[in-house]
This record gives structure tokens, C-alpha cells and sequence, in this order.
């Protein structure tokens, strides 16, 4: 009996799943991929010939990377549990002997290895639609990235654990997808504090990484610390945030209901 | 069975002790009272009670997804709060019925993926052998590879419970297994259960509301009313403490008042049925000495008794019994 085959398990059923669902998969990628059209050509049209020198563009392309790769991991924790309730089957993931944090663990670990594929195929055919090539060097970008989206996560484990206690709770959902805009487009150059907002320091490196094609080791390491010690604080206080949800959810029966 | 953390020596299968569940709320509801019981390793018990009687909250309990306000439960040793990780390597359950399994997956699917859950390993040949044996044994091999939701009804009840199984837990909880399924299903289901526990000496604890069920498949039941346990004993001895006193008197004309009044004495929940061709009197007697007693006053009351028959009590007298006296004021 191991964890690994628990993991494999739980991959497996994912990427079954995201077959079954192939419609929605596409529809989603294809809504994100039009959704960047229209956001770029607008702004184009109202920043006119400034827009690419200014940077706004490449700003434009990582901001939007990041932010759908941020709305599908977080989407995936939270509309999942939210989902699993719905359908009767979270408890049958409770019942697991490694523990639903494993279980939900391995489900983000395996659902953010096949979003981030996809997402670098959105990346791709954004660029491409522009004209724009950013720099992919995956060694530099790759650790920024999982460090972004592990802030997200622990967001999505604290809305996630909101669901199991208040059920219906979509349109919060999507506000808080929005939220992750503004986190985005915090203009932290201005507002030193809101570097410390999820997505934000992600994004900035990112930016540089993609758009000026520094190096993970030319970065500025205060810059680093900030995403690292502000990714695992958003991870820790998600996860001490879903632990009480899920007490509570025990303590009143909730974790079958729907 | 397969359990990485071993079910602890002498360890009973299931011990609930001194339950109690109070769900917070304004007014607090009390769903489990002070429940204790203890089902052995290889037993087949049942779990009997009215909707809303507690069952399902004492097995949830015991899975560690409900807390408990007092009292505790423990799966082969381990208790949930302090080993939960032995509790659910010794513990499967359907809870949901086919709310429990995946839809858009296949039976073959869902049952490897929950056996996963457990650690077992999906791509070991033993373990590949085992599923689809489970998955022939409960006629789902011909639609393994079909998706669930475009399966009867009958079927998506056998996929839950088959994925229950194909974790491999030495002890599975069936939540009301034949619910919503037409009767012949629901018989094929209770043989194939007998058989699994027979072969595979695994313990079952199968809550129902459904008395045929329970009669039919465990040997021993425990009757769960109002979050109290009111009775724990073999399904045989539970018949048999109805079995001496129900009685069924048909008369050759109507019944005094007089009469009618001694019978609800007797008995307060007596029936009294008059037809052109007689009376039927059925009638729940706390001793034998109180048939004589019955007998001289329908003979003073000048009736002839044609006939008098002691009732052979099926389980869903004997729980109605129960509950009713449990739920009579004191």
C-alpha cells in the first residue's frame, strides 16, 4: 500500500475526467484565449502606437498568463470540493487512510501539472496572435511560477473550505476570480505594501523573466524571498483557514451535504 | 483483506461507547443518545431504524466524518479521533448510494480509482484480477466500460458498493444499499452480499429502514430509535420474544363494549376489525396466563372463537414493537 499509488490513481482519474469533459476544457481555453483578444486589441486601440514600446503590451500577455493559470488552480479547488459535495462523493475521498489533505494535495498537484500544460498553450497562440515572442526559458520560469500558483492554492483551499460549510457560495466565487485581477495589476511601484498581495511579486518576476529575459539566479533575491515567504503564507493561512471549515463542517455534519 | 495498519488483537470489528452526537444549532439536535454496541470481527449485523433514527450519524461517527459530542467509536482497536488512518485502512462504507461514485467514469474506473485511494496498486495483476472478479461477481462485467450515468439504476447501486469493496477494508459500512432498487435487484444485491461476507469473511454493518433486507441478510440486528439503541440481539431471538404473544382471534359475531374495553386493557393498541362474517381481533398479550384470561371472557360474553392463531411475528412487527413502546410515553 502506497501514497504513490494513491497519486497515480488520483492522476488518472483527472486526466479520464478532463477527457469526458473535453468540450469544457476547450470551451474554457478557447473563452480564456478570446477574452485575451479582446482585452489586446482594446487596449492597443486605446494606447495606440505607445502600446508595445511602453511595455503595457508584454505586461498585457504575462498578466494574463498568469492570471489564467492562477483562475485554474484556484478554480480547481475550489469549484472541486464544491463539486465533490454535489455530487455525494467527498466523503468517499475522506474515507481515504492517507487523509483528505493528501488526497486534495495529490488532486492540485496533478490538476496544476496538466493546467500549466495548457496554459503554455494558451501562452503560445497569444503570442503568436500578436507578433510578440516572449522568452519560455522554463529553467527561470518555471519555479516562479509554482510559487505564484502555490499562494493561489492556499487561497482556493480557504474558498474551498467556505464551500463545505456554506454550500452555495459560486458567486463569491467569481468575484474572488476578479479580485485576482486587481492582485495583478497592483501597482506596487506606488504602493510599496501590495507587493505582498498574492500574484503580485509572481507576476512582476515573471514579467521580468518573460519580457526581459533575466535569469532565475539574476533576479533580485529580496524579490524571491517576498514570493517565497508570501506564497507559503497564503499557503499556510489557506490551509489553516479550510482546517477550521472543515472542524466546523465535521462538528455539523456538513461534509455529505449539499 | 488488505489493511497497512494492521486491525489491532482482539479488537471487536466495530465498538460505538456511550455515543452521542448533539448537532450545534439553536435549539441543538440530539441525533445519537448514549448508543453502545459492539459488532465481532466476521459478523453481518444490521443497523435498524426509522429515517432520522441516528444510524447513519453513528456510522459517520465512527468514520471520523461527524464529531462526536460524547462517547466514542472505534474500528478494530483504533479510534478515529486519535488513529484515523487506522480507522479508514480497516474501513470502507457506502454512504450515498450511487451518489458515492463517479458518473462520468466507468465501474472499472471508479472501482480502481477508490481501490487507489486505499494504496493498492491499480497495475498489480492480483490486484487487476481481484476488481474484475468483484465487477463479474455483481454483473457489471458486460458494462465495466461503460459510464455510469448511462446505467440503470440497479447497476450505479452495484458500482458504489463494488467500489466500497474494492478498497478491501476487513470491515464495510452499506448506508441503505438497496435504496431506490426494484425488488428483484434488491434480492440479487442481498444474495450476493451473504455471499461476499461468506467467502470473504469480511464484517458488514448494513443500516436500513428496510426490515426485508435486514431479516434477510444479518444475523443480528441492532434497532436504533430516536438516537437510543433499544434493542441489540440475534434477528432469531428478537422474532422470537414477539413470537409467543401476538395473537389472532377471529369471532363468530360483534364484540361487547364491555369486552371491547377489557381487550384495550389488555392490550391498548389492540385491533378490533368487525365484518358480516365475524370479528378479528388481534391482540399483543404480556403473559400466557392473560390468553385464559381472554378466552373465559369471550366465552362469558357468549361468542364462539372459531378461530385462534398465534402470530408468526416478521421483523418489521418486531421493530414496530419496539419503536412504538420506545416512543410511548413513560
Amino acid at each position: 500500500m502506497s501514497r504513490w499509488h494513491a497519486f497515480r490513481g488520483i492522476l488518472r482519474r483527472n486526466l479520464v475526467t478532463m477527457r469526458r469533459y473535453m468540450f469544457n476544457t476547450l470551451s474554457s481555453m478557447a473563452t480564456l484565449y478570446i477574452v485575451f483578444l479582446m482585452l489586446f486589441f482594446g487596449a492597443r486601440a486605446v494606447a495606440g502606437a505607445d502600446f508595445a514600446l511602453s511595455g503595457t503590451q508584454d505586461g498585457l500577455i504575462v498578466g494574463y498568463f498568469i492570471w489564467s493559470l492562477a483562475i485554474f488552480a484556484y478554480s480547481e479547488l475550489a469549484w472541486g470540493l464544491s463539486n465533490e459535495a454535489q455530487q455525494g462523493t467527498l466523503e468517499q475521498l475522506y474515507l481515504s487512510p492517507f487523509g483528505f489533505r493528501f488526497v486534495n494535495a495529490c488532486n492540485v498537484v496533478s490538476n496544476l501539472s496538466i493546467t500549466l500544460l495548457l496554459n503554455l498553450l494558451l501562452l503560445l497562440a497569444a503570442m503568436a496572435t500578436v507578433g510578440r515572442w516572449l522568452t519560455i526559458d522554463l529553467v527561470s520560469l518555471l519555479p516562479v511560477l509554482v510559487l505564484t500558483l502555490v499562494g493561489v492554492v492556499g487561497f482556493g483551499f480557504a474558498i474551498g473550505g467556505l464551500a463545505l460549510v456554506f454550500k452555495r457560495i459560486q458567486a463569491f466565487f467569481q468575484v474572488v476570480q476578479f479580485v485576482m485581477v486587481a492582485f495583478i495589476a497592483a501597482p506596487w511601484s506606488t504602493i510599496p505594501w501590495a507587493r505582498y498581495l498574492p500574484l503580485a511579486m509572481g507576476n512582476h518576476l515573471a514579467r521580468q523573466i518573460m519580457s526581459d529575459g533575466v535569469r532565475l539566479w539574476q533576479l533580485d533575491r529580496g524579490d524571491l524571498v517576498v514570493l517565497l515567504v508570501t506564497s507559503l503564507a497564503y499557503l499556510g493561512l489557506g490551509l489553516a483557514a479550510f482546517g477550521l471549515a472543515e472542524g466546523a463542517a465535521r462538528e455539523r455534519g456538513l461534509l455529505g451535504q449539499y | 483483506m488488505v489493511a497497512y495498519i494492521q486491525p489491532l488483537p482482539g479488537a471487536p470489528a466495530l465498538a460505538v461507547e456511550s455515543l452521542r452526537k448533539v448537532f450545534p444549532g439553536r435549539r441543538g439536535v440530539v441525533a445519537v443518545e448514549d448508543a453502545s454496541f459492539a459488532v465481532d470481527a466476521g459478523e453481518i449485523v444490521g443497523l435498524l431504524g426509522p429515517n432520522g433514527a441516528g444510524k447513519t450519524t453513528i456510522i459517520k461517527c465512527a468514520l471520523g466524518l461527524v464529531r462526536p459530542t460524547a462517547g466514542r467509536a472505534t474500528v478494530f482497536g483504533h479510534d478515529v479521533r486519535r488513529n484515523a488512518a487506522g480507522v479508514l485502512a480497516n474501513a470502507a462504507a457506502v454512504l450515498e448510494g450511487s451518489r458515492n461514485v463517479y458518473w462520468r467514469l466507468t465501474p472499472w474506473e471508479n472501482a480502481s480509482f477508490f481501490a487507489s485511494l486505499n494504496g493498492l496498486p491499480v497495475s498489480d495483476p492480483a490486484t487487476r484480477r481481484y476488481l474484475e472478479a468483484m465487477l463479474e461477481r455483481f454483473g457489471l462485467g458486460p458494462v465495466k466500460n461503460s459510464q455510469v450515468r448511462e446505467l440503470s439504476t440497479g447497476f450505479k447501486q452495484k458500482t458504489a458498493v463494488v467500489s466500497a469493496l474494492a478498497r478491501r477494508t476487513p470491515l464495510v459500512f452499506l448506508d441503505e444499499p438497496t435504496l431506490g432498487l426494484d425488488v428483484e435487484t434488491s434480492l440479487e444485491l442481498r444474495s450476493l452480499l451473504r455471499e461476499m461476507v461468506a467467502e470473504e469473511g469480511r464484517t458488514v454493518v448494513l443500516s436500513s429502514h428496510d426490515m426485508d433486507v435486514v431479516q434477510d441478510v444479518c444475523r443480528r440486528v441492532v434497532v436504533v430509535s430516536g438516537g437510543r439503541v433499544i434493542a441489540d440481539q440475534d434477528v432469531e431471538g428478537l422474532l422470537d420474544l414477539f413470537r409467543s404473544r401476538r395473537y389472532r382471534l377471529v369471532l363468530d359475531g360483534p364484540v361487547a363494549a364491555e369486552t371491547r374495553e377489557y381487550l384495550e386493557r389488555l392490550d391498548s393498541q389492540v385491533s378490533v376489525a368487525a365484518s358480516p362474517a365475524g370479528t378479528t381481533v388481534q391482540i399483543q398479550l404480556n403473559s400466557a396466563a392473560q390468553l385464559y384470561e381472554l378466552v373465559d371472557l369471550v366465552r362469558r360474553s357468549g361468542l364462539l372463537i372459531e378461530t385462534i392463531v398465534q402470530s408468526e411475528p416478521d421483523l418489521e412487527q418486531a421493530f414496530l414493537e419496539l419503536v412504538r413502546k420506545e416512543r410511548a410515553p413513560k
